[in-house]
This record gives structure tokens, C-alpha cells and sequence, in this order.
């Protein structure tokens, strides 16, 4: 009768574990689309399952033994208990052998952490945007094709000017006069290095893009550059309009941005959207496109 | 506890019977005090709760009417929500539960019990400070409480509360009175701990009863005086901060504030000098440590339970120690990976990395002991067993998890999810919360002479179990998908559409998890009166306090007690009992009672 505790944690446990294998096959359930697959979003994925295998290992392992434990020396009364206080080499084992998984896990991530986020190791941006967060809302600045080949495209050969170039555009507000602002919209295209220029005018807020796996918080005071390389579009701009390409599902590619910090009340209003273009012409007719329609409404004004 | 004092024991030891305030209310005793802790944290844990539910509502149904509920919300929210009050809702359930309930029921309610009864001793080193620190919680619960009905309501800048949003009293309307009170009353309680802490310290070193070496203590001692240093080191940081912060708001100083300032509407700050980024790092130099402050008297606890019922000695009792050791040692150098994703230079992030996987290691010592524990034992499932088994078992969940998040590069992803909810949740609720309820199913006879009911007990148990594992376990899938926390409404993204299903079936699962808790309150509050009267030593167990009568007297041991061995000397095969407690004078498995000092 004691057995049937065993029993009761071997069900929870198991159930638990059922969960995380049927997530994986659950359309939604588990990662959301990887649209960096070719840059360091497949790094992160990597490291992920493999990080999966191990504590799955572990998981299973410590488990059975608890629960077979439970099961086979449930308590009968007049037995006595096996008497002994450890033993030293089973010690030794089981810290050296877990000490050296951690050190491979620790180890096997410091490269991909330093390509996502070692400032030193920034690529030399194709596509430049600032991103100024503030509640709740994000606001984007764009160059205009002009601006951008003047600051890096046409530097390409002296990387070290193109950045300095490029970060006095972001950090400066260096070229202020002809950019683009624009809300909530993220716009790049496909192969593009893509690097924000990240502040944030009141509290912090978190930039969340779940598809490229990026994330980074804005903080007050701080422009903080963050980059990343979509190796998938998810549309084009076509006939003055962005339309979506479609997934294997039949389901529009909507990838989304969203605010990871508590910003108040209206955290989770800061919604944005990525739209990554499929070649810089679409990107570039859109541009012309948002900036036609921002200067003819100055002009109105006046 | 009415019946608490019928012993006469001021005869043996010059105590003159107190009359019933000093007796029971300003009460110098550490059992009465420890029970003061207990009794305050189960309220708490109610109200605690009742925020989670709020918080898991409208996760569940955002925006939607809800029968009978949806009229309690005031016409001008449209019977509806309010995010600004769903972002107090979240903000208050993790401060009540974490300030309120956990820290004080592991380190003031058990800590306060124990650590004499346990070392021998007659009560802590200073009673005077030991009731002062249980009182200096009532500034903290009355500041608190009200804090809930000024304008604006109770703190909403999460339990973390950064700057600016908590310190610029513009930047949401909760961020005015409330984050003023929600930081007086944490000062408050980190006085409170700090004295509780400084006795514990000085009790567990100077006052172990002959024979009771430091490595004759049980696991829950050694957890109290770890956790206690470690409380004592990280306290003062904390309180900086609050201080820090409580000027920003009140007397406009810069602290926190970037040089520019900010602007909020037509507002502006005014220009700063500070740095946001500093409150984050003196608020995790305390509150990572906190997390073991949260854990260590749990895992001490449960080590205590799980010996006695697996009736065989502790296996590996030194390294169980030295893992505690090494846990609140490499506990110090782990903060930063609270700020992987917060704009601290990267190169911090990868050494504070490193510190945070290996911290894994000392946990994974700890978890194969238990295991090695059950191995070849004769395992008596009590209540207080199953919920220490139960501690075991989950908490292998969220020591597993942890690793996603110390991996730097899958915390970019991962980071300020619902992973992460889940993870804090297997800790301290599947880990610490399972600790203490197999701590008072365990020590209940001990404080009030009587035994819980086993079947409630049991039923209790097994409702538990399984209604938490649905509530938290999905938090894993629904953080995988992405799911932000603290969102207020997440139907409004399209990538978190597939998972709402799961926020519903949580929901359900939380609110039954709730009720299924007043179970233990029937069990506890029907067992205070009517339960069955314990003797001494009810489950054969070996520690000190055990030699007391239940509930132990003013000054808790007739004539002072003599330790001849360990505390887990379970099963010794010259001996017919199945158990040899630490004062039997017997002549097997004795070293020579050594004095302690």
C-alpha cells in the first residue's frame, strides 16, 4: 500500500515530462519561427537543445532513481534500514563527473554570447535604425538611402570610419533633417546586418524580437547598439502596400516585437512589428514610399 | 497553542510565571516568537495567494466579462481590469510571498524554533532582540497593508522595482505613495531579519549544549547559520538601496537618475547624475542571495525529515555541508545573471556565467545525497515525508531549468519570459513552499503537543502536488513560446495566440490549488485543538529537541542535555531500536560528549 506514493510521483513526473515532448510537437508551442537561421540564431537554438539533452539526462536519471527508490524501499514494518553514512568515491564521482558537463555547457556558449552582444565584435552594418523607446511606444529613425551610403555603405573599405560614421548618426543625432520616423515598425531585409541604435526617452523597456532571438534592455541614459542579420524574409513591399509571404501552414508570416521590460501600466501595449524585406529594393521603395507621405504631411502643416 | 505552558518549570530554572502578555504577546521566548512568525506568515500566505489568483484571472480571461467578478471592478475600469492594477497585483504577490511569508517562515518562524531547541540550548543569545525583531515586522505589515488604499494603490513597479519606473513617482500611478510605503515597509523587514539574523549567529556559536559539536549539528542548524550569515552580509545592500531610492522620491535626489533625465508627459525630471543600472546591481547583490536565503533552510529542513523517515542515516554528511557552504559562498558572485540582457558590459556577463553554472554543482551534490538517503532505507510516508520527497523531486526541476537561463546566449531569448516564472516557482514554491509544509506537518507536535491529522494531512498533500505541477509546469511550454511576464493582456500578439489555451488551463488549476489550501488551514487550525496528543518523540527521531516535552517549557529542557553522537545515527546495527537519539547515553555509536566551547 506504501508503493502507491511511488506510484503518484512516477505519474506527476512522467505527465510533466509528456508535456515538454508534446510542446515540441504542438504547432505554437514551442520556439517560434527562427527567421536568423544563418547568423547566430541558430547558435542560440543549438545551445538550447543541447542545454535540452543534458538537464533531460539529469531530469530522467535523478528521477527514476527517486522513484524506483520509493517503490522498492517503501517501508515495512520490523525491516531495518541498510546502515551507512556515504560513501566517498560515489562523492567524488558524482561531483566530478556533473562539474565537468557544467564546464563543457559554460564553455561551449562564451562564443556565441560574444558574437551577440561583444560590442567589439559588432559587424559592419548594411541597415542602421534608432529605436527610442518610451511608454508605450517605440519610436524608429531611419536614413534615407542617401544618408546611409554616405555613413556606411560607401566606407566599406575603412570599416573603422564606417562605425564611427554610423555610430555618430545613432548615438547624435548626426544627419537629423531627411530621416524617417516612424512607430512600431522594424524594417530591414533579408541578409541585411541590421543594427539598432537602442535608447529609451523615460523607464526602461526591453527590445524583444522572439524571431531573431534578440533581445536587449534600453536604459535610461544609454544608447545601446545591438544588431542582427534576418536570413528570411517574411514579405515585400508591393504596389504601395506590404504584403506577407505565406509559412508551410498557409499562415501569414507576422513576426512581432514586443517590450520584455516592466514599463508600467501599458507594458504590454508596446507592440511592434518586423518586417523583413525579401531584397533592398522592396526595402528601399517602402522607404521612399513612408517618406514621401511623412514630408507631404509636413508640408500640409504649413 | 492555549495549552503551550501547563508545565510548572519555573521551578527549574527561576523563571517566574509571566502573566499572558508577556507570556504570549511580547513574548521573549524563542518558541512563542517562532510561532508569532508562523502564524503571521499564514495569513500572509493567504493574501499572497489571493493576488496570484488575481494576477492568474486575468491572464486567463484579459479584458473579458467575468460572472460576478467583472461587477467587483469599479464602473470608471468599464468592469474591467485595470492594467495599472494588474501590474500591483503581480508586484504585491511577489513581494508579500517572498518579505512576508517565505523569508519569515524559514528564517523567523523555523529558525526561531529550532536553532535552540536543536543546539540545546535554553533560548536564543538575546531574547530582548529576538521579540524585537518579530515586532519590527508589524511597522512592516500595517505600512503594507495600507499601502493598498492610497492613491494610486499598492507599489506596481514589479518586486524588483527599477528605477525610473518605480522611482519617478510620475511614471505610473502606483509609483507615488505606494513605492514610497513598499520601500519603508522593506526597511522595516530587512531590520527585522538583520536582528533575527545577528542572534542566530551568535546563539548556534556560543550557546550548543556540551557534546554538540559543529559537526554533531543537524542539516537544519547548519542551514540556519549559513543562511543567517549570508542574510547578515546582504542585508545592509539592500537597505542602501531602499534608502537610496526613498530619497529619489521624497527629496529629489539623483541617485538613479541618468544625467538628462527624463521626460513623463509635459513633465520633465530635470537633469540626474546617477545610473539606473545601480539600483539593479545593489538590489540583486542582496536579493540573489536571498534566493538562497529562500532555499538553504528548506533543503537543512527536509535533509532532517528525510533521514528520520527513511529511518537510515543522512548520506554524506560533510558533503551535504560543504555543498550548503558552497552554495552561499559562489551565491555572492552570481548576481549579474539577473542583468545579462540589462545593458551591463557583456564581458561582466560572461564571468558572472561561469559563477552561475558551477553554482549548479553544489546542487547537484545535494540532490544525489537525498537519493543516496532513500537508497536501501525503510521509508515511513508521513505527510512530512511526502512533502520533503516532494521538495526533492521538484526542486531537481528548477535546478534544471536555472542552467537555460545561466546560459548567457539562450537567456537573450529566454530572459523576462513566462520561463523564467516558472523556474522562480519551481524554487520556491514546488521547492521551499513543499520544505515548509513538510517542516510544520514535521514540528507541529513539537510546537503545540498535538499531531496533525494524516489523512487531511495526506489528502492535503496530494492535491498539492498535483494541482501545482499543472499550474507551474505549462509556465515552461508557454516561456518557450515566448510568453512575456507581467503582461496584462498577451492575447494581443499573434505569436502568443497557441498558448492561451494553456494560461486558461493554469488558471483552473491555480484557483483549485487555492482551495485545496484551506484543507491545510482546517487540518492545521481542527489539529491546534483536537489533534491528537503527542509525546515526545513521536516519530523516533533523533535531534535534541526531541528530548523536550512537547511543547518544550520556558527554558525548554528539564536538566541541560549532553550529546553523545551525530543526528543520524538511524538503523545502527547494534542497536535494537531503529533510531539512537543525540542525548541517549547509551554506550553504542559514542564518541566521547565533548564540550562544545
Amino acid at each position: 500500500m506504501q508503493k502507491v506514493w511511488a506510484v503518484l510521483f512516477g505519474v506527476v513526473l512522467a505527465l510533466c515530462f509528456g508535456l515538454f515532448v508534446a510542446a515540441y510537437f504542438i504547432p505554437g508551442w514551442w520556439l517560434p519561427h527562427l527567421a536568423n537561421e544563418g547568423n547566430w540564431g541558430k547558435d542560440v537554438d543549438n545551445l538550447f537543445y543541447f542545454i535540452l539533452w543534458a538537464t533531460t539526462f539529469f531530469f530522467v536519471l535523478t528521477e527514476v532513481i527517486l522513484v524506483y527508490a520509493m517503490f522498492k524501499f517503501a517501508g515495512e514494518p520490523g525491516r531495518k534500514a541498510s546502515y551507512t553514512h556515504g560513501n566517498h568515491k560515489l562523492e567524488i564521482a558524482w561531483t566530478i563527473v556533473p562539474a565537468a558537463i557544467l564546464l563543457v555547457i559554460a564553455f561551449s556558449q562564451v562564443q556565441a554570447w560574444e558574437k551577440i552582444k561583444y560590442q567589439s565584435r559588432a559587424p559592419l552594418p548594411d541597415q542602421i535604425i534608432e529605436v527610442s523607446a518610451r511608454q508605450f511606444e517605440w519610436r524608429m529613425r531611419y536614413p534615407t538611402v542617401k544618408t546611409r551610403d554616405d555613413l556606411v555603405s560607401n566606407w566599406k573599405g575603412d570599416p573603422t570610419k564606417a562605425n564611427k560614421l554610423a555610430d555618430r548618426w545613432g548615438y547624435d543625432y548626426l544627419a537629423d533633417f531627411d530621416d524617417l520616423h516612424i512607430g512600431n515598425e522594424v524594417h530591414t531585409w533579408k541578409g541585411a546586418q541590421t543594427r539598432i541604435y537602442l535608447k529609451t526617452r523615460d523607464v526602461l523597456h526591453s527590445f524583444f524580437l522572439p524571431n531573431m532571438r534578440l533581445k536587449q534592455d534600453a536604459v535610461p541614459g544609454k544608447t545601446i547598439p545591438v544588431w542582427f542579420q534576418p536570413t528570411e524574409a517574411n514579405g515585400e513591399f508591393k504596389d504601395g502596400k506590404w504584403v506577407y509571404d505565406k509559412d508551410e501552414g498557409g499562415k501569414e508570416k507576422v513576426w512581432e516585437l514586443a517590450c520584455a521590460e516592466l514599463c508600467g501600466w501599458g507594458h504590454y501595449k508596446m507592440q511592434g512589428h518586423l518586417y523583413v524585406h525579401k531584397d533592398k529594393a522592396s526595402y528601399e521603395a517602402w522607404l521612399q514610399h513612408a517618406l514621401e507621405k511623412q514630408n507631404v504631411r509636413t508640408r500640409e502643416k504649413k | 497553542m492555549s495549552d503551550s505552558h501547563t508545565q510548572d518549570v519555573g521551578a527549574h530554572h527561576g523563571h517566574t510565571e509571566l502573566g499572558f502578555i508577556r507570556k504570549y504577546i511580547f513574548s521573549e521566548d524563542h518558541k512563542i516568537i517562532g510561532i508569532q512568525f508562523l502564524f503571521s506568515g499564514l495569513i500572509f500566505l493567504f493574501l499572497g495567494g489571493a493576488l496570484a489568483l488575481g494576477v492568474r484571472i486575468q491572464l486567463a480571461w484579459p479584458n473579458k466579462d467575468i460572472p460576478v467578478l467583472s461587477n467587483l471592478f469599479p464602473h470608471s475600469w468599464g468592469h474591467k481590469m485595470a492594467p495599472e492594477f494588474y501590474t500591483m497585483l503581480f508586484s504585491m504577490h511577489a513581494t508579500v510571498m517572498i518579505f512576508f511569508v517565505i523569508i519569515p517562515w524559514l528564517t523567523g518562524a523555523f529558525g526561531n524554533f529550532l536553532i535552540p531547541l536543536m543546539i540545546g540550548a535554553r533560548d536564543m543569545a538575546f531574547p530582548k532582540l529576538n521579540m524585537l525583531s518579530y515586532w519590527f515586522m508589524w511597522p512592516a505589515f500595517i505600512i503594507l497593508l495600507a499601502s493598498f488604499f492610497v492613491d494610486g494603490g499598492a507599489a506596481g513597479a514589479g518586486w524588483t522595482s527599477y528605477p525610473l519606473l518605480a522611482s519617478i513617482n510620475l511614471a505610473a500611478p502606483n509609483s507615488g505613495m505606494g513605492q514610497v510605503l513598499w520601500l519603508t515597509s522593506l526597511l522595516f523587514v530587512g531590520i527585522s531579519s538583520m536582528m533575527g539574523s545577528v542572534n542566530y549567529i551568535t546563539t548556534i556559536i556560543n550557546l550548543r549544549a556540551t557534546g554538540m559539536t559543529l559537526n554533531r549539528m543537524p542539516l537544519s542548524v547548519w542551514a540556519m547559520f549559513i543562511t543567517a550569515i549570508l542574510q547578515a552580509m546582504a542585508l545592509p545592500v539592500l537597505t542602501v538601496a531602499l534608502i537610496l531610492q526613498l530619497l529619489d522620491k521624497t527629496i529629489n535626489t539623483t541617485f538613479f537618475l541618468p544625467p538628462g533625465g527624463a521626460p513623463f508627459g509635459n513633465w520633465h525630471t530635470g537633469p540626474g547624475g546617477g545610473q539606473p543600472l545601480l539600483w539593479q546591481h545593489l538590489f540583486w547583490f542582496y536579493s540573489h542571495p536571498a534566493v538562497y536565503i529562500m532555499i538553504l533552510p528548506a533543503m537543512g529542513m527536509v535533509s532532517d525529515i528525510i533521514a528520520t523517515f527513511c529511518r537510515k542515516p543522512l548520506f554524506g554528511y560533510k558533503p551535504m555541508v560543504y555543498s550548503m557552504v558552497g552554495i552561499a559562498g559562489l551565491g555572492f558572485i552570481v548576481w549579474g545573471h539577473h542583468m545579462f540582457q540589462s545593458g551591463m558590459d557583456p564581458r561582466l556577463g560572461t564571468g558572472f556565467m561561469l559563477a552561475t553554472i558551477m553554482i549548479a554543482l553544489p546542487s547537484a551534490v545535494k540532490t544525489f545525497n537525498w537519493l543516496g538517503t532513500t537508497w536501501g532505507a525503510n521509508i515511513q510516508y508521513t505527510t512530512a515525508m511526502l512533502n520533503a520527497l516532494a521538495f526533492v523531486s521538484m526542486f531537481v526541476i528548477g535546478g534544471l531549468s536555472g542552467i537555460f537561463m545561466a546560459a548567457t546566449p539562450v537567456d537573450v531569448y529566454f530572459h523576462d519570459t513566462y520561463f523564467i516564472v516558472a523556474h522562480i516557482h519551481y524554487v520556491l514554491f514546488m521547492s521551499s513552499i513543499f520544505g515548509i509544509f513538510a517542516a510544520i506537518y514535521f514540528w507541529f507536535p513539537k510546537m503545540f503537543g498535538r499531531l496533525m491529522s494524516e489523512r487531511l494531512g495526506k489528502i492535503h498533500f496530494v492535491l498539492t502536488f498535483v494541482f501545482a505541477n499543472c499550474t507551474f509546469f505549462p509556465m515552461h511550454i508557454i516561456g518557450i513560446g515566448g510568453h512575456p511576464r507581467r503582461y496584462a493582456d498577451p492575447t494581443l500578439y499573434k505569436f502568443l495566440e497557441p498558448l492561451q489555451g494553456l494560461n486558461v488551463f493554469m488558471t483552473v488549476c491555480a484557483i483549485l490549488l487555492g482551495l485545496t489550501q484551506l484543507i491545510f488551514v482546517v487540518n492545521f487550525f481542527l489539529s491546534l485543538v483536537w489533534g491528537k496528543k503527542a509525546d515526545r518523540n513521536p516519530w523516533h527521531s533523533n535531534s535534541l529537541e526531541w528530548s523536550a516535552p512537547s511543547p518544550p517549557p520556558h527554558g525548554n529542557f528539564e536538566t541541560e542535555p549532553v550529546v553523545y553522537r551525530g543526528p543520524y545515527e538511524y538503523g545502527h546495527p547494534d542497536h535494537n531500536e531503529d533510531y539512537l537519539p543525540q542525548f541517549d547515553p547509551s554506550t553504542v555509536g559514542r564518541g566521547t560528549p565533548v564540550h562544545a566551547h
